[in-house]
């Protein structure tokens, strides 16, 4: 009997540990007002803290927190590193969401704007920030009409070359400019002229389909090509996405890979110890070249950065991450408010892009960057030829479908790998668009 | 047949013929065929290994020959650099520690909680039995991805379990196992009823038989379902990683190993070297326990019958 | 959430009181009955396992089988209409259109149907091998153990980097040693899948190879004497012997990596993204449900696994237990 009644009671005592947790662990959201009166305002970071990014939203929140101490107005940072798989940052913000304990500001990856704008995770900012404080890049951050986010950075990408390479191999890309990009078929010319050389002409990053990298750097080529992904309302994919123009823009990258200029098993440092000639990434490599690979790349006469090439339109690569108040429990957003002027700010943008070497999305924030450089490259080309991806609630479907296109570059009917993942695209868009 | 001989000490000795020649090359040839094979399921690891102690760069110049699989010589003195990098700059030990704590606990509660019930389900007669029986069998069957995102939504909004409160969302499913009952059933019905009237007859009440009598002899399947609980608290990475929260600045963070490592090896800078470093810590501890129970395990799943 | 729980809970306890009663209705009729105390007992010591399993085993299921009849979206989880059959619908839509739930079944047959054997043949094989008492045959063990130890996602990290498709990855650069040309093992369709298979088996096959020794130490010594001296050789023990001894450890062991080897998804998850031609259910399952987060759609493609795994396992079990 007297083991009976232990058994009952430890049951007892963990059921009731249990709901004491339960309890606990509600409890300390809801406050807005900490013990000293200050209003906190909770913000999440997609980040990790330690990463030269991370650090740099660090200080902005302490400036803030210092700046902000008479007017009782505090502000909490999480950081929650993105993932590929399963972890990460999107997986975070759907607890939060479930819980209820959403953060008052998040940062979202710019695509994904209609999406949680349609399902109301996003607070309409239109009315809180007037729109021509930052005019600059929002085609993204609008949603049916209204404004969801405001830009951290933003991002271009190019093609970093190696000069001491093209020296050798005679190749001159002096001409090829922002304003005047080279043209698809010069651009085959010189990935030709590398082959012959000996060097793998080009890291296409068509390995990087596993998550948006590929998505992010590849997409513009169909918008040079001339084609389209959506319609404007992002519900319609059936005659934007295999289009006769798209389906061209697939056809030269697929072209690159069958004349043997890229190909999928190029290694991630290649370009970086000297064995390609040309690499497609985005701003933050400028950064990555510059500190760590000396070796190859002693001083910037050997190495350079060329824009996107052409077809029937110029385009380049844009879009980064935004903030975006949510639609949590908080009613009050004027807290909220101050926290993200802040961190949109000139000074803040300056701050945060000097040390993750991104474009600030303030054009005021221009630094005067040394004509031909490989920053001034970028920030031309942000600015002539900059298009964002396809606003649409289906994003991830997507980019999943793009990401299969690139997959299967090699091999297979093209225009029956483009068909197919219209179909589901445009599937997808249908239950949205019901929903 | 000449029969060989062997002179000792004046005396002779008719050797078996078994010992020579053929037998001889019997044992060569499998001892040959043991270490190819042991090579075809090694070499992965030991791959691993080596690369766990080299550089960047010293891992770029040995892919594509046998330097792939010897670690890194040339820089003795800095060959487990990448360990250290692992375990300060990313604190691995934290998480290490946090799988420890999280699969000690689990595996208390598993054997009480899946021991108790396997008991009864074996030995003990109860109006009702025959749904608990069905519903086992029943269990087992269905695959658990299907349930993830229902489990989800229990944990976190009927149960309310929310940051720190979520390591419970851990511990407690964690703690039921309707396989490991199935484990506990079999092997104590293959205990003598002897036992457990021995004991009844000085007195015992049923826990007590439980806790005195069963438990002491089963130490196989307690070792097996141990080991199991700890590899499964040891490896999950996709559970803990929708659950648990993220730590801010300061705090002691919540995930256990695998998940961390699904953080850190996407993060920026990391080399390859680092990310094999940070593979073998995670390792090693399994592989320590499994060598150790081994003699349990085989000893565990002998006994118990496994009648399905 | 709560209400219907309730529900639930009040079905089965009502559902178990029914039974009980019935059990000791028939019991007094045979003149038998259920002594109230180790009743009661018994009752308590299942307790903890009744409870945690409701909340998380049976729930969850239960739950999934509910959703699978609603359009739960995941980013608007207040939001769940009841929407009848649309679900099953689309499924057989997709499996008509040969669209990725299509590939998905595919692959995942294709996967059950190779790594089954060969995960079980390797294990037996390997179980025989070591069933010596031979000095060194410990390590062996240990050897042909030793992936298992390594998880799933350290595994396929692994065997990406021995699989990479340039020259100078493990197996182009073993196999250019003989001439040939290095190839994307993981890209190539009809290699994919294949790989997947043999390094599943390579890191599964250790442990049911301990089970398997376990089923032979089950098998008594004096059977095998019996049949030497009965003029038999090695094939044919393990035809007479052998086989017959570990008939139960083989059932069991072709039960479990059977319903293993449908729930695979780490490997196509990490090894080669969402692709078609290594999606498997599980994975496509995921897919749905997180990523694009039709949580009921990805329920309804679940509910149907479920039973079709089911059913096949109850075939099994009755096959293999009919001598």
């Amino acid at each position: 009997m007297k083991k009976l009644f232990k058994a009952i009671s430890m049951l007892a005592v963990s059921t009731v540990m249990a709901c004491g947790f339960a309890a606990c662990g509600g409890g300390g959201d809801n406050g807005e007002v900490d013990s000293s009166g200050n209003t906190i305002v909770k913000i999440m970071f997609h980040v990790d803290e330690k990463s030269t990014e991370g650090q740099a939203y660090k200080k902005r929140i302490d400036a803030f927190n210092t700046a902000y101490k008479d007017k009782k107005i505090k502000a909490s940072a999480t950081y929650q590193a993105r993932t590929t798989g399963a972890a990460g940052y999107e997986t975070e913000l759907l607890n939060k969401q479930i819980e209820g304990t959403l953060p008052d500001i998040i940062t979202f990856d710019a695509p994904n704007c209609a999406s949680y704008a349609n399902s109301k995770l996003l607070y309409d900012i239109s009315s809180l920030v007037s729109q021509d404080v930052q005019d600059d890049f929002l085609s993204l951050n609008k949603y049916d009409g209204k404004l969801y986010g405001l830009p951290i950075q933003e991002s271009s990408a190019g093609f970093y070359y190696n000069k001491k390479i093209f020296r050798a191999a005679n190749i001159d890309v002096s001409s090829y400019t922002v304003e005047n990009p080279w043209t698809f078929d010069q651009f085959k010319q010189v990935c030709a002229k590398l082959k012959n050389a000996g060097t793998t002409a080009v890291d296409m990053r068509l390995d990087a389909t596993k998550d948006e990298t590929a998505t992010y750097l590849l997409y513009p080529f169909i918008y040079a090509a001339g084609g389209s992904f959506t319609s404007e309302d992002g519900f319609t994919a059936t005659g934007y996405f295999n289009s006769s123009a798209t389906q061209s823009g697939f056809q030269f990258l697929k072209d690159l890979v069958s004349e043997g200029y890229t190909s999928y098993s190029i290694g991630a440092t290649d370009f970086y110890t000297g064995k390609v000639g040309m690499f497609l990434s985005s701003g933050w490599t400028i950064p990555e070249i510059e500190n760590k690979y000396k070796e190859t790349f002693a001083s910037r006469d050997d190495w350079g950065l060329l824009p996107y090439p052409q077809g029937t339109a110029k385009a380049s690569a844009t879009g980064s991450w935004c903030y975006g108040i949510t639609n949590n429990h908080h009613k009050d957003k004027s807290a909220a408010k101050e926290l993200l002027l802040w961190l949109t700010s000139t000074e803040s943008s300056d701050a945060i892009t000097t040390a993750t070497g991104m474009i600030a999305a303030r054009k005021s924030v221009n630094k005067n960057y040394a004509a031909g450089s490989p920053e001034e490259v970028l920030l031309k080309q942000l600015q002539l030829t900059g298009k964002a991806r396809p606003a649409t609630v289906a994003y991830p479907t997507f980019s999943t479908c793009f990401n299969q296109i690139i997959y299967s570059l090699k091999d297979g009917n093209l225009t029956e790998i483009i068909n197919t993942q219209t179909n589901t695209l445009q599937s997808e868009m249908n239950k949205l668009h019901r929903s | 047949m000449k029969e060989k001989t062997l002179t000792v000490d004046g005396k002779t000795i008719p050797l078996n013929n078994r010992m020579t020649g053929k037998r001889i090359t019997k044992e060569v040839i499998y001892y040959l065929c043991g270490i190819v094979l042991s090579l075809l399921f090694l070499f992965p690891i030991i791959y691993m290994l080596a690369t766990s102690t080299k550089s960047e760069s010293a891992y770029a110049e040995s892919a594509g020959s046998l330097a792939m699989f010897l670690p890194d010589f040339a820089h003795l003195g800095t060959m487990f650099d990448n360990y250290g990098s692992v375990l300060t700059n990313y604190s691995i030990w934290k998480y290490a520690l946090n799988s420890f704590l999280y699969a000690v606990i689990v595996i208390v509660l598993n054997v009480l909680v899946n021991g108790l019930a396997g008991y009864v389900m074996a030995k003990m007669n109860f109006p009702g039995k025959r749904l608990f029986s069905a519903l086992i069998i029943f269990l087992i069957i269905v695959p658990v991805e299907t349930s993830i995102i229902p489990l989800y939504s229990i944990v976190k909004i009927m149960l309310g379990l929310k940051q720190t409160a979520s390591i419970l969302g851990i511990i407690l499913p964690s703690a039921i196992s309707i396989f490991n009952i199935f484990l506990f059933m079999q092997f104590f019905q293959s205990i003598p009823k002897e036992y457990e009237e021995a004991a009844r007859m000085d007195g015992s009440s049923t826990l007590g038989i439980f806790f005195k009598v069963i438990l002491p002899l089963s130490k196989p399947i307690v070792a097996t379902v141990a080991v199991f609980c700890f590899i499964g608290v040891w490896n999950d990475y996709l559970w803990p990683s929708m659950i648990l929260p993220q730590a801010s600045e300061g705090e002691w963070p919540l995930m256990p190993i695998q998940a961390a490592l699904t953080t850190i090896q996407s993060m920026e800078g990391i080399t390859t070297g680092e990310i094999m470093a940070s593979l073998v810590i995670t390792s090693i501890p399994i592989f320590i326990i499994y060598v150790a129970a081994q003699k349990y395990i085989v000893q565990g799943f002998g006994s118990a019958g496994l009648k399905m | 959430m709560t209400g219907s729980t309730l529900i639930i809970l009040a079905i089965f306890a009502a559902g178990f009181a029914g039974l009980a009663v019935w059990d000791i209705v028939r019991a007094k009729k045979k003149n038998q009955k259920y002594r109230i105390r180790s009743s009661a007992t018994a009752y308590l010591m299942l307790l903890p396992a009744v409870l945690l399993a409701f909340l998380f085993i049976l729930l969850p299921i239960l739950y999934s089988l509910g959703y699978a009849f609603t359009d739960y979206y995941l980013l608007t989880p207040n939001d769940i209409n009841f929407i009848g059959l649309d679900n099953f619908a689309n499924v057989f839509k997709e499996i008509g259109e040969k669209g990725t739930l299509y590939h998905a079944i595919i692959n995942t047959l294709i996967f059950v149907v190779g790594v089954v054997p060969l995960q079980i043949c390797m294990a037996l094989g390997l179980a025989l091998f070591t069933n010596r008492k031979v000095r060194g045959v410990k390590i062996f063990k240990v050897c042909f153990f030793a992936p298992v130890v390594i998880s799933l996602s350290v595994t396929s990290f692994l065997w990406l980097q021995i699989l990479s498709p340039s020259e100078t990855g493990l197996l182009n650069s073993f196999l250019g040693l003989f001439g040939a040309e290095p190839h994307d093992w993981l890209r190539d369709p009809k290699t994919a899948m294949l790989c997947i298979i043999i390094l599943s088996a390579w890191q599964g096959c250790g442990f049911q190879m301990l089970i398997f020794t376990s089923g032979l130490s089950n098998i008594r010594n004096d059977l095998y004497e019996a049949a030497s001296l009965d003029g038999a050789n090695a094939w044919q023990k393990f035809k007479t012997v052998t086989w017959p001894g570990l008939r139960s450890t083989f059932v069991y062991i072709i039960i479990t990596v059977f319903i293993g080897a449908c729930r695979i998804m780490t490997q196509p998850m990490l090894m080669t993204g969402y692709q078609d031609h290594t999606v498997t259910l599980s994975y496509y399952m995921y897919t749905q449900g997180y990523t694009y987060r039709w949580v009921g759609y990805s329920s309804a493609v679940a509910l149907i696994m479920t039973i079709v795994i089911g059913t096949i396992t109850l075939i099994q079990r009755r096959a293999f237990r009919e001598k």
